[in-house]
């Protein structure tokens, strides 16, 4: 166990960490994604049923955007948080649709 | 399991020190675990909300309380310092203490800065009649904005906490793992806060 | 005031010793005490031992309020325990069962075992692990302190407002229902990422996912479970709180408030809660079934995939408890469909073990006849499962001892059934000795009969129309001689129950310890001595296969074969953090179920006090020389 251990930290040490330009650009994205959807609904752009599709659009992009970079699950080894996630908000999705249409 | 690494050690190359250590790994998983279960939990309280916000029993309704400048100025707040937490974390991994040590700083400051404008606002709505005991839309409007705010609070307390351990012990094994789910953490309030916007402020103003 | 009062002293008392300000021999003293040893343990063993013994305490608390509840329902008409107290105890005896003394027996069973099945050290979070028993325990004592301050809950064990609101419900009970659940609930989600993060990470080499015993597969999906089931309880109960204590209005339809949110988040926790205390069961009965059949389980892929899908399914069918709130054809349908599918998997499982019987060498030790009592006990729940899944149908049945009848067959049937099969497969691993399996048998024939007995007329009664949480019956229904036979039943249970308790006492006082491997198993917890040295693996073990021992026996070798050289084992250090958390939370709770606010923050500072202060401990724990466990071994080898 404890050679495994090491050799996977040594492993792990040759990755290079994440680019800081690469996590501004996200930034950058999520902050133009906001102020969108703040514009919809501020102005009448767009017709008042296509807001709140538009917007929850919005808000999941900016989601993926913070798990996948600011979080990191795109790294090798998080397999399982990744799928851990996904199965968190299955069962949220499907438990605060139930709660809010029955 | 006894790795090589002494938990007082300080890393010397740059790389993921969050799982550089048997220890860290599991307290990364066991982080994101937790954030699963957190999720459920906010889908409950967002179920809830969305079910009984026009519940307002002649009290102001959701077009009348909300003010869309100052939410737009409190989730600049927060997007900005989950950048900064980022940038906290690349610089940990890049062993520079001094500069981590900064970004979490200008991390917490954001944090307040937003906190206090939610304490603002809470402070207002309660003015225009809008309590937490005043209806079912208020109860439950308190319930999830509040819940996101006491976690907010709980991770400035935190965040401060791993500085004041790092700023004594510097950047050693231990601290990177504990330094790393701090930040996840942080995001985390920062995903539960984009969903707020949208579906609270937002379409409270669509109707 | 008054019982505040004494409670407020105890913890100030307690803080007065614990920080050494009353008397430093003393204190020496108390470091050394076996008391001392055992609350701060972070050992998952002795942990697995507390949480078992603590739930069978439990299940015997709860077992008397079903006596009480079936001597009050012998005769009709009968004024033994009447209204209220009838509800307190119908309440008490729902909410015990299957928070304090289900889920806290089968954590035991999974803490002791499954590290050891997947080759373990340790758990991930040693002390994660010690706050959740704790917490646990905490949670379980506020709750049943209900009995003595101020009057137990009784609005049933699903609590549904608007009966468990404060304009129906002003006494105290449901707020000791709410804060106690809501802290072992807390106990409950640490120990389910605990187990999660452990299965894992901490595999021992060759241990790979599609080799693990069937059991840490069962704990792996029921800590899954845990994981996303227990935060719809902690918003539900922490909504109803508010409700109740600070005049809140979610479920209070004056206000626009709506108690149906409530039911959806309490079936919402309440399904997979469900599968929670019943997987852990199946794999319990897979390991004992092929064991005592010496062969392999049959259909080990498809178990595996049966489990999965029933987890995955067990959230997507909450609604069937809600048939007749009116929520409409189209959702009943719904999830009517989806309960049946459950069906599927489930009758996947059952047809893999009588396969792994069929042709197999059997022997009739306890737990086999505990495992051959569940199969087809637990079908006749199953298929009543089936039949309460037709919504026209259920409307029939609903809220009838028909209903009482289904849920004891599947949790009697299929979880406590299991436990006693545990019990007596795992108790070498546990204490190091075994427990008489004369008496055994006794326990299960007696408890099997009495069983069957006491709930096979239920399915009658609530076919005849007795509605299920009423205290009585009139004579002339035909109900009579039903309900009489039930009673008597339960006398077949209580006896088998006292059986299993001189048992467990007769073997702790009897000398003869166990071999390390009693039962010719196939798993790794067989591999090391009973009872199980604090580091588990001198060396980790290196794994071939499925049923990792027995490949090994049958290659002709003595053990498993080492995946590493000796070297000093690490161990994490004992706290005393864990408990004075846990008593944070209690004070909280009670402060809360006073409605004494500052109580409350006092008890919650305490919590907070105590993260702070493990935050900046630095405890990398300690290390055993490998000298150290060479000599224990050749120790033990001279005494044998």
């Amino acid at each position: 166990m404890s050679e495994n251990t090491n050799q996977k930290t040594t492993n792990e040490m040759s990755h290079k960490p994440d680019g800081t330009a690469k996590h501004i650009f996200a930034f950058i994205v999520m902050i133009a994604l906001t102020a969108a959807a703040f514009y919809l609904v501020a102005t009448d752009v767009v017709p008042e049923n296509m807001i709140l599709p538009l917007i929850l659009v919005f808000a999941v992009i900016q989601v993926f955007l913070q798990l996948f970079t600011f979080m990191h699950l795109n790294q090798k080894g998080s397999a399982f948080y990744t799928i851990f996630m996904i199965a968190g908000i299955v069962i949220a999705v499907v438990s605060a649709l139930g709660i809010l249409l029955m | 399991m006894a790795s090589h690494i002494h938990p007082n050690d300080r890393p010397k190359q740059p790389g993921h020190l969050e799982t550089a250590t048997f220890e860290g790994k599991n307290k990364v998983l066991g982080f994101w675990l937790f954030l699963g279960a957190e999720t459920v939990l906010f889908a409950c309280l967002f179920g809830t909300y969305l079910a009984l916000r026009n519940a307002n029993m002649g009290g102001p309704t959701t077009q009348q309380l909300y003010d869309l400048k100052l939410v737009g100025l409190a989730t600049f707040f927060l997007l900005t310092s989950s950048l900064t937490s980022v940038l906290a974390m690349n610089a940990m991994n890049r062993l520079k203490q001094g500069a981590m040590q900064f970004w979490l700083g200008v991390t917490v400051l954001l944090g307040l800065a937003f906190l206090i404008l939610e304490i603002y606002e809470f402070v207002h709505y309660v003015h225009e009649g809008h309590t937490f005991t005043s209806s079912a839309f208020g109860s439950s409007f308190y319930a999830l904005v509040g819940t996101h705010g006491a976690h907010v609070t709980f991770g400035l307390a935190w965040i401060m906490t791993l500085m004041i351990q790092t700023a004594r012990r510097g950047l050693t094994y231990e601290m990177a793992p504990k330094l790393f789910v701090s930040s996840l953490y942080w995001h985390f309030i920062d995903v539960v806060w984009v969903f707020i916007f949208t579906l609270v402020y937002l379409l409270g103003k669509v109707g | 005031m008054g019982t505040l009062l004494v409670v407020l002293v105890l913890a100030l008392f307690l803080a007065a010793i614990l920080t050494g300000g009353y008397n430093k021999d003393f204190l020496e003293r108390v470091r050394h005490s076996k008391v001392w040893d055992w609350l701060t343990t972070v050992d998952h063993k002795k942990i697995g031992i507390m949480y078992f013994m603590s739930g069978f305490f439990f299940l015997l608390i709860g077992g008397l309020e079903a006596v009480f509840m079936r001597l009050q329902l012998i005769v009709p008409n009968n004024d033994l325990f009447t209204g209220d107290t009838f509800n307190k105890l119908l309440t008490m005896h729902g909410t015990t069962m299957i928070f304090l003394a289900a889920m806290p027996m089968i954590f035991g069973i999974i803490n002791v075992v499954m590290p050891l099945q997947i080759g373990a050290r340790d758990v991930a979070f040693p002390f994660l692990n010690s706050l959740g028993f704790w917490a646990f325990f905490f949670g379980g004592l506020l709750l049943n302190l209900s009995w003595i301050f101020g009057g137990a809950p009784n609005a049933g064990w699903t609590s549904y407002p608007s009966l468990a609101l404060m304009g129906f419900n002003p006494g105290p009970g449901i707020d000791y229902y709410v804060l106690g659940l809501q802290i072992s609930g807390i106990g409950s989600l640490m120990s389910g990422i605990n187990f999660l993060a452990t299965i894992i990470n901490m595999r021992t080499p060759g241990m790979t996912f599609l080799r693990m015993p069937m059991f840490t597969w069962t704990s792996f999906v029921t800590s899954a479970l845990l994981l996303f089931a227990m935060p719809p309880l902690t918003v539900g109960l922490l909504l109803l709180m508010f409700d109740r204590v600070f005049g809140s209005a979610f479920f209070d339809p004056a206000l626009g408030g709506s108690p149906v949110i409530w039911q959806h988040l309490f079936w919402i926790f309440g399904h997979p809660e469900v599968y929670i205390v019943i997987l852990p069961a199946f794999g319990i009965m897979s390991e004992v079934i092929s064991t005592f059949s010496k062969k392999r389980l049959f259909g080990y892929t498809s178990m595996v995939f049966a489990t999965v899908v029933i987890g995955f399914l067990g959230f997507m069918v909450w609604v069937h408890h809600m048939f007749t709130v009116g929520l409409g054809p189209m959702s009943n349908s719904i999830f009517a469909v989806a309960t049946m599918a459950i069906g599927v998997p489930t009758g996947i499982k059952v047809f893999n073990w009588l396969f792994t019987m069929w042709g197999g060498e059997l022997h009739f030790k306890t737990p086999m006849l505990w495992a051959v009592g569940f199969i087809p006990t637990f079908v006749m729940g199953g298929v009543t499962g089936v039949m309460l899944a037709v919504p026209p149908a259920d409307f029939q049945y609903h809220d009838s001892y028909f209903v009482v009848a289904h849920f004891h067959y599947v949790l009697v049937g299929g979880t406590v059934f299991a436990l006693f099969a545990g019990a007596y497969y795992w108790w070498p691993k546990m204490f190091g000795k075994l427990l008489d399996d004369r008496l055994g048998k006794w326990h299960f024939w007696l408890f099997f009969i009495g069983y069957h007995l006491t709930f096979f007329p239920q399915h009658f009664l609530g076919l005849f129309g007795m509605p299920r949480r009423v205290f009585t019956y009139q004579a002339g229904y035909g109900l009579e001689s039903l309900n009489m036979l039930s009673s008597i039943g339960a006398v077949g249970m209580v006896l088998g129950t006292i059986i299993f308790t001189i048992n467990v006492i007769k073997t702790a006082r009897s000398k003869e310890l166990a071999p390390a491997d009693p039962w010719d198993g196939r798993t790794l917890e067989w591999s090391v001595p009973s009872p199980v040295p604090e580091y588990n693996f001198a060396q980790l073990p290196l794994v071939r296969g499925y049923d990792a021992f027995w490949i090994e026996k049958q290659a002709g070798n003595k053990g498993m074969a080492p995946a590493e050289p000796l070297g000093p084992i690490h161990m994490p250090s004992p706290s005393y953090i864990p408990v004075i958390m846990s008593l944070g939370l209690f004070i909280a709770g009670y402060g809360f179920v006073a409605h004494a606010i500052p109580v409350a923050v006092i008890g919650i500072a305490v919590v907070f006090i105590s993260m702070f202060v493990r935050s900046f401990q630095q405890d990398f724990g300690y290390h055993i020389e490998p000298e150290e466990i060479v000599g224990s071994a050749k120790a033990k080898e001279v005494k044998a």
